[in-house]
């Protein structure tokens, strides 16, 4: 789910190669001029410490302005500063920084040479504007007809719920109207109810409670209990507590798996078997434990699952 | 805790029984199929004519939840257990109404012969000392009348009456009673801190009181089973702290998992709101106060105050930088005072008995007792309360009754996945806050895991990390990615492609995630690696430096052999090989083709005579 696109290995030789290169940097004859590329917070920090230790900077960046992302961000974690009482200081010190060169609507289109001594060709794209002449009044911005296009409601989806859904959600709804905090109770019931949270369902549930869609959305991905796809008609839970870990919770897994030809989280054809893995249910007295829909088996071993699992197969 | 002196009269009906079965109710025995016993109870002892003198009452969780389902036998305390439908007629006929107790379903020690008849002889209960659990297997917990029978809302009654909030809170700052959830704040400061919080407007003067029941750690289970046997004494805590703080609001946030104890709960809340212990005027005292339940939907991170309330609100549950805390701005910006189920339920007995008794109990600075969930490899699992101070030696052994099938204890893992496991060289070790913590441990919510020779510390290092990365909610860098990496070397390790240099990088990315974390989760997760590290580095120095794995559990360093020895050639691995692997003659060895087996353990499991071997 989040993965870093990143390897261990990766690091490991990014960090020898930069001790590699060291050396060698220090033998070298060094030009008194520096290049930041990019000129976010990052890139301006950079630009002014280096321009406050005496060497000249060209500050580069792609937009046609600095400050990047933090400049739109209300505040920062962890510590809750003010994102522009931090930028803008530094924004004006850059701007009057006389070491400082800021290049915007630029790209960098090559490096040449070694670390301490390059060159980079950089393309400027056009501003179309005389920029010895621009005063910035900010007049031609406000008028113009591109930027200001009147802002119109997007047309709205139309719902595809049957009458009989709609019935059944209404009636959660209405249970909790004009209370607080009531999201996710109503997204409980929708989920006891359909035993998943369907699509149409949850947008339906946004617009009558006034939630954007991507915080529910959000909500019903960020809780386990919650899936947005169809289970099947037995649920089958498998604890994966610590205690039913180290007493072989996990080859219980793997023998559902085999028996059903399923992996966690997925559904039999069928439709008849949702395999689903849970972080302690609190009977670890009879560790390993599984629970099929509200039916719980303590002390289950490999052997015993085929038969626990024919036991449901004959009921359906 | 006399347990004799139960009052042999049905509270609803006034009727006096000769004898009380009281049959354990709780989710282990339930699932055993403690009902369908009562049922079977009642049907025989209507047959031998019995109804009017012998009552079956469904108890909350008895403790010995390895034996389920159990029953005990007031007045005289017969402990019977592993009760199955067809032993019933027999059980009655014989001991209800012959009086001749049943031998054959009493508890047989293992390795003894003769077996221990009543309850409180039995080690397992004998040693320890309930405060938290003083109503467990003694009340119908779904029956006001039989909490208040036991002192219940005696407490309140004299809080309201005769003493104002601030006596109230200096009684339990007295007491030295410190949060059970695990971090160990005393909560008498707590509650002064929520007190003396401003409101935060004059129209806005609420302030609220939540009962933390979200209780994640997995493999703990303390929570549900206070809940679930004694829900009022849950209940009753809450009113009186809610009374010390000020608080006319109070929220039960409790994991959608439990639905025994959430039903309960429900119960409890309805029948105090009849007697007019919750609500609008208190005992005539003016005293305002109400409570509503809240399901958790399954996230661990919810068990983390500031994200619980975020969730109580609706908002995705992340954690939140602290300052401000709950008590000046927490639920819905309002001062909030958050405490965990086991710390409401021992506050009536602060009061009814003192703080000078409660403080007389446990060490210099944790005082009072713990409530522990006794799991994993050892011969009796099940819930013990025993006194701070107690040591690990006296909890496993004398309590637990050591470990099944003679095999050798390795560590106990406490604190969930913000714990740490504890070697054998520690068992002499007395259990509180601060000697937790100085072997890299942490208290918890009061999970023991104990572990054996066939559990591999480095599995178990790799399998918290697993839970803390699948629950990490995503909001700090140092959480997310650090435990995908940390997760990423164990994997290599465990799949024998550890290389040197590993062990310090672990130590180094540990000691970095947990000085850069925002809420407890990410700062703890590193401590199953790190406290692994500090007392079985040669076990990760085996799987790296050899490629073995000694206990036999990382599947990528394992190959199952039949011991032909041992081996009497009965088929029975055979019959059950999943992959058909295993090969032989009736009456010969069998061997395991390796190429086919899949180190399912299957044969492991069924073999009767240890003839599969692990290496």
């Amino acid at each position: 789910m989040r993965n870093a696109g990143y390897s261990m290995e990766k690091i490991k030789k990014q960090r020898e190669n930069i001790m590699n290169h060291e050396s060698d940097i220090m033998n070298q004859k060094k030009v008194g001029a520096a290049m930041v590329v990019g000129g976010g917070i990052g890139g301006m920090q950079a630009a002014l410490d280096l321009a406050e230790s005496g060497i000249k900077v060209y500050l580069v960046e792609t937009k046609p302005c600095i400050g990047g992302v933090m400049s739109q961000l209300d505040k920062t974690f962890p510590t809750n500063d003010c994102a522009m009482c931090t930028m803008a200081p530094r924004l004006v010190e850059i701007g009057r920084h006389k070491d400082i060169e800021i290049i915007t609507l630029a790209d960098v289109e090559d490096i040449e040479g070694q670390p301490g001594n390059f060159t980079v060709t950089l393309k400027k794209r056009p501003r179309y504007v005389d920029e010895e002449k621009c005063t910035g009044c900010a007049l031609c911005v406000n008028n113009c007809p591109v930027r200001n296009i009147i802002y119109t409601e997007p047309e709205k989806e139309e719902l595809k719920l049957s009458d009989e859904d709609l019935q059944r959600v209404r009636v959660i709804i209405n249970n909790y109207k004009n209370k607080k905090g009531t999201l996710v109770p109503v997204l409980q019931d929708i989920s006891s109810q359909y035993r998943y949270l369907p699509a149409e369902v949850l947008r339906y549930v946004a617009d009558e409670l006034g939630y954007p869609l991507s915080q529910v959305y959000r909500l019903a991905t960020f809780y386990n209990a919650f899936s947005l796809e169809p289970r099947g008609k037995y649920l089958i839970s498998i604890c994966l507590g610590t205690a039913c870990h180290v007493k072989g919770g996990p080859s219980i897994v793997e023998a559902l798996g085999r028996e059903l030809g399923i992996k966690p989280g997925e559904t039999t054809e069928d439709m008849n078997f949702t395999l689903e893995t849970v972080r302690c249910i609190g009977c670890c007295g009879l560790s390993p434990v599984m629970k099929i829909n509200e039916d719980l088996y303590g002390k289950v071993t490999q052997k015993k699952v085929p038969g626990i699992i024919n036991e449901y197969r004959t009921k359906t | 805790m006399n347990n004799q002196n139960i009052q042999p009269i049905n509270e609803q009906t006034g009727k006096h029984y000769r004898m009380h079965l009281m049959l354990c109710a709780g989710t282990g025995c339930v699932s055993n199929k403690s009902f369908k016993i009562k049922e079977v109870l009642e049907k025989e002892l209507k047959k031998q004519n019995l109804q009017d003198e012998v009552l079956v009452v469904m108890t909350g969780c008895n403790g010995f939840c390895a034996l389920g389902p159990v029953m005990v036998v007031k007045p005289d305390g017969f402990f019977y257990q592993q009760l199955q439908e067809d032993d019933i007629p027999h059980l009655v006929e014989e001991h209800f109404l012959k009086g001749r107790p049943v031998k054959k379903l009493m508890y047989t020690p293992p390795e003894e012969k003769e077996p221990i008849p009543k309850m409180m002889e039995i080690g397992f209960f004998a040693r320890q000392r309930l405060i938290a659990l003083k109503n467990r297997g003694l009340i119908d917990p779904e029956n006001i009348d039989e909490y208040i029978a036991r002192d219940g809302y005696k407490a309140l009654a004299k809080v309201l009456t005769k003493m104002a909030p601030l006596e109230v809170i200096e009684e339990v700052k007295k007491s030295g009673l410190r949060g059970r959830g695990g971090a160990g704040f005393p909560t008498g400061l707590k509650w002064e801190l929520c007190r003396k919080a401003k409101p935060k407007s004059k129209k806005q003067n609420t302030k609220y009181i939540i009962c933390n029941a979200d209780e994640g750690d997995p493999g703990a289970f303390m929570d549900r089973s206070i809940i679930e046997s004694d829900p009022h004494g849950v209940l009753e805590g809450m009113i009186i702290g809610a009374y010390a703080i000020g608080a006319n609001n109070g929220y039960i946030y409790i994991r959608a998992e439990y639905p025994l104890a959430m039903e309960r709960l429900e119960l409890a809340i309805k029948q105090a709101e009849d007697y007019g212990l919750l609500g609008e005027n208190i005992f005539d005292t003016g005293f305002n106060f109400d409570i509503k339940i809240q399901k958790g939907a399954g996230a661990f991170v919810c068990g983390e105050e500031t994200s619980l309330m975020a969730s109580i609100e609706g908002r995705p549950p992340e954690p939140r930088q602290r300052p401000p805390f709950p008590a000046q701005s927490g639920l819905w910006g309002m001062p909030t005072n958050i405490n965990n189920v086991e710390t409401w339920a021992t506050v009536p007995s602060i009061i009814n008995r003192g703080a000078e008794w409660f403080a007389s109990i446990g060490t210099e600075k944790s005082k009072g007792t713990k409530v522990f969930s006794l799991v994993g490899k050892i011969n009796n699992t099940g819930l013990v309360e025993v006194p701070m101070g107690t040591t690990l030696r006296e909890i496993i052994y004398d309590i637990g009754g050591g470990i099944p099938d003679g095999k050798e204890f390795k560590a106990v893992q406490t604190g969930g996945p913000s714990g740490g496991c504890i070697p054998k060289e520690m068992l002499d070790l007395p259990i509180d806050y601060e000697r937790l913590a100085e072997v890299g441990s942490i208290m918890g919510s009061g999970g023991m895991i104990v572990l054996d020779e066939d559990s591999c510390m480095v599995d178990i290092a790799k399998y918290f990390l697993q839970f803390t990365n699948d629950e990490s909610c995503g909001k700090c860098n140092s959480c997310r990615e650090g435990s995908e990496a940390l997760l990423e070397i164990l994997d290599k390790i465990s799949n024998g492609k550890g290389e040197e240099g590993d062990i310090e990088f672990l130590e180094e990315l540990g000691q970095a995630i947990k000085d850069a974390s925002l809420c407890g989760l990410g700062q703890t997760l590193p401590n199953p690696v790190l406290s692994t590290l500090r007392h079985f580095r040669d076990e990760y120095e085996q799987h790296i430096k050899h490629k073995k794995c000694p206990a036999g559990v990382c599947k990528a360093l394992v190959q199952y052999f039949v011991d032909e020895e041992k081996c009497t050639g009965c088929m029975l691995c055979a019959k059950n090989c999943p992959q058909d692997a295993i090969t032989g003659k009736r009456k010969e060895p069998h061997t395991i083709d390796q190429d086919k087996c899949i180190k399912c353990n299957m044969c492991y499991e069924v073999c009767k005579f240890n003839a599969i071997q692990r290496k």
